[in-house]
């Protein structure tokens, strides 16, 4: 090619990336949809292509074409907020939390408001069977999105069974248990090696915000702080102005202290998190239940023998003060609709219709399982996985399942227990769920969204998080904390301890 | 190469000026150089595309940005952000950790670089010269992200070999990654390691053009090596390094996003924070969109009135600014 065309080519190439970029948007017209955008995070390696036979059989089943713009799951809520900025809205969006930029485009109106479309019975499906889960994912009672239900108890303690044995101890019951727990598992050589190389508990780096189910959150709920805003008399006051948030925060400090705890604790890399547990280091983990059942599965890999011998599981603990339980939000985001996109009635009708159709039974399998008689079989009431297909399988469950929301109950096929054993854990998770429930302590502000929180509450989170940590590590004292507290009052958080009681008094 | 020539040529031909001659001469000149404003016109489309037309979104630093609304619709606010921005607990800790940082790379690591440079320079032995230049340019070419697992692993507490070194010599048993006091020093470390070495680049240039006679006369007089390098070379390059300066002092305040919020934590984060990772925290994370502009704002602002200034004091000084 000759130069002097070669140079107005890319001239012309970049002038018309410039105006795409600017224009755009256009998206929106009167016409019925012929396609479903829907932008969704992943977790699997890697995402599914367009022409995947999930893609397919869901299009089908939906009855529109159902097009999926997947986002890596840690660039998830940075990539929602430019997107919300851009002009290329989806139809519909997964929303992973109620975020300044959404809660404020929701409010412009740049979402539906789903309260009474949902609730009309029109869409059977997506008619919730826990209107308080319903209620907390809502802001101020405007439901503006399908949430994606969870189980509302997954917390447990998490502990070497082996160790037990050999120190002859037993589950803990109570905080006072774990606390005696930890220190016998770094004093008393649980693993019999003759070496002072164990610890008590493992934690992990967490992010810097209040009540996103941490350990530390754990430990708070159980000695009876609340989660994240208590009530008394009608009044709501956030947990960590209680006595019994000091005290929780003191339990945990002196973990630290006498070294119960890992030494990087507060940065030791998440995923990292089975390693001490499986290497014999430490011995203790509060988290997830199915972190339990992927131990097993390592431990499995390990020692294929006694892979039964290692992995205990105890529910919640009773605190000094009663028994609480801390349980999770019961729901992890929401599917919105935006307006750009959805622009009339008539097309929300559509949209409407074909999530109904998504959170239908043969739906729901195609999201979570995957396609029977290929990657998968069912055995009575179980699924169990071609371990050839495991790939495809991991793709459906780190990507597909995403979009599930499942408000009028799971019905997918849960995978089939690989042993006796196996099947025992299952159980003991669904009993220790059951127990813990009774006891669960919501959060009273969980729909409650404060114009003040809104525009600054992560950095107010953050105020007390980090305080929370550095008191934990012994580099501020009481009073370091208490002038931590007075700064959130002063940064906003006394604004928002208003505001949140006036939506309280209003939505009563 | 041969046009570019001709350019200069042409140059000092230029006539006084008359208006409607210097107009049609301008015209001449544009047309006769067509191709040279050609090669131009892809750096100009890049800066008036990606310089100056985002800038027509720094406004809504002024209002209420609901990006469903758009930047024409959203409200006026006036500088209310900005006051909430000065106001704010977290202003002074911001300013106080971005000076800091800022300080530590203006007066350490720029010096070093300089030191490197010279020290480069004095070399006798090319090959050894230019091997151990390819060897400080390669951490230049690492991410931060690589940099600071680098970092983790070594300072990793318990078993981390620089860990154990320092444990073992000091008797440091914290956890160097976490702890507050040592997140400068760690900060300083990883600045100098990455780019010192890349830095000399310029100055080993302006090393070479340094006359050789001035040293063989000053040899003649009796110099020592230090007198030399103190007499000679370093007056030689001191405009270099005043150029050097002023860019430097410009981009003070862009503090190695990338660096600090790897490296940041809830434990050290209070001295960690500077304003460019609180930018990305309020404004990408958050969706603060106007706020975190008025951030940026603010930085940008200060950025202008330090490159003015240091430009100013050179030239007080007697010596070449850059403009």
């Amino acid at each position: 090619m000759k130069p002097k065309t070669a140079i107005p080519t890319a001239v012309l190439a970049v002038g018309s990336l410039a105006l795409t970029g600017c224009s755009g948007g256009d998206s929106g017209s009167d016409e019925p949809l012929e396609s479903l955008d829907i932008m969704a995070p992943y977790f699997s390696e890697v995402p599914p292509e367009e022409d995947d036979p999930i893609d397919k059989a869901l299009s089908e089943v939906a009855g529109l074409d159902l097009s999926v713009q997947w986002v890596p799951n840690s660039d998830y809520a940075a990539k929602t907020n430019t997107v919300l900025a851009g002009d290329d809205i989806p139809d519909v969006m997964v929303i992973g939390g109620k975020d300044q930029s959404f809660v404020q485009t929701a409010e412009a109106g740049g979402f539906w408001d789903l309260t009474e479309h949902l609730a009309s019975g029109d869409y059977p499906n997506l008619v919730t069977e826990n209107p308080e889960v319903q209620e907390a994912s809502s802001v101020n009672g405007k439901v503006y999105g399908v949430y994606r239900a969870r189980d509302v108890i997954r917390h447990s303690v998490i502990i070497r069974a082996d160790w037990l044995e050999n120190l002859g101890m037993d589950l803990p019951e109570t905080t006072d248990d774990l606390y005696e727990l930890a220190r016998a598992f770094t004093e008393d050589d649980p693993d019999g090696n003759g070496e002072n190389d164990t610890y008590g508990m493992i934690n992990v780096e967490w992010p810097a915000a209040i009540g996103t189910n941490s350990p530390y959150d754990a430990i708070e709920v159980w000695h009876g702080a609340g989660n994240v805003w208590q009530e008394e008399g009608g009044e709501l006051t956030p947990s960590f102005e209680s006595d019994e948030w000091r005290q929780a925060v003191e339990y945990e400090r002196d973990l630290v202290e006498n070294g119960y705890l890992n030494p990087d604790y507060a940065t030791m890399a998440p995923e990292t998190w089975n390693e001490p547990f499986l290497n014999g280091e430490g011995g203790i983990i509060i988290d997830v239940q199915s972190r339990a059942s992927e131990l097993v599965k390592l431990f499995n890999e390990q020692d294929p023998e006694n892979y039964d011998q290692y992995v205990a599981l105890a529910g919640q603990l009773e605190g000094p003060n009663g028994t609480y339980a801390m349980p999770t939000a019961g729901y992890a985001g929401f599917l919105a609709i935006p307006r750009s996109g959805v622009q009339t009635e008539e097309q929300l009708d559509q949209v409407l219709t074909a999530l109904d159709k998504l959170n239908s039974t043969e739906a729901q399998i195609l999201l979570n399982n995957g396609i029977e008689g290929d990657n998968f079989t069912v055995e009575g009431e179980f699924a169990v996985n071609d371990p050839e297909k495991q790939d495809f399988t991991d793709q459906v469950t780190g990507a597909w399942a995403q979009l599930g929301t499942a408000v009028a109950g799971y019905n997918a096929y849960t995978i089939k227990p690989a042993s006796e054993y196996d099947e025992e854990l299952l159980q003991l998770r669904l009993d220790l769920q059951a127990e813990d429930l009774g006891n669960a302590v919501f959060n009273p502000a969980a729909a409650l969204v404060s114009p003040t929180y809104t525009t600054s509450g992560s950095q107010l989170d953050t105020i007390i998080a980090d305080a929370r940590i550095q008191y934990i590590d012994g580099q501020i004292d009481d009073a370091g904390l208490q002038s931590a507290i007075d700064q959130w009052r002063s940064s906003g958080g006394g604004d928002v301890e208003t505001e949140i009681n006036d939506l309280y008094a209003e939505l009563q | 190469m041969t046009t570019v020539v001709e350019v200069e040529r042409e140059a000092p031909d230029a006539q006084p000026p008359q208006a409607p001659a210097r107009r049609r001469r301008f015209f001449n000149g544009v047309v006769r150089y067509r191709w040279l404003f050609f090669l131009m016109l892809p750096g100009l489309l890049y800066f008036a595309l990606f310089r100056f037309w985002p800038m027509y979104g720094a406004q809504i630093a002024f209002k209420n940005y609901i990006p469903f609304l758009g930047i024409e619709d959203s409200e006026w606010v006036g500088l209310a952000h900005f006051q909430e921005f000065f106001t704010n607990p977290d202003f002074p800790r911001l300013l106080t950790n971005t000076l800091i940082v800022a300080a530590l790379s203006l007066f350490i690591a720029f010096p070093l670089t300089i030191v490197l440079a010279v020290l480069l320079n004095e070399l006798r032995l090319n090959i050894l010269k230019r091997t151990v230049q390819t060897l400080v340019y390669i951490p230049h070419f690492l991410s931060w992200t690589v940099v600071v697992s680098l970092t983790a692993l070594l300072f990793a507490i318990g078993d981390g070999p620089i860990w154990t070194l320092f444990n073992g010599l000091l008797g440091t048993d914290s956890n160097m990654m976490a702890d507050p006091d040592w997140f400068r020093p760690l900060i300083l470390m990883q600045m100098v390691w990455k780019d010192t070495g890349w830095g000399t680049i310029i100055f080993l240039a302006a090393l070479a053009g340094v006359d050789q006679e001035q040293y063989q006369a000053a040899i003649i007089d009796g110099a020592g090596r230090w007198q030399r390098v103190w007499h000679i070379t370093l007056p030689s390059i001191r405009p270099t390094i005043v150029v050097m300066l002023i860019l430097q002092t410009g981009q003070i305040l862009n503090t190695g996003f990338e660096q600090i919020y790897l490296m940041s934590n809830s434990l050290n984060r209070h001295v960690a924070d500077v304003f460019d990772t609180y930018v990305y925290f309020t404004g990408i994370e958050q969706g603060a969109y106007s706020y975190s502009t008025t951030v940026g704002l603010f930085k940008a602002l200060v950025g202008l009135v330090l490159i003015f200034g240091t430009n100013w004091l050179a030239k007080r000084f007697n010596q070449q600014g850059i403009f």
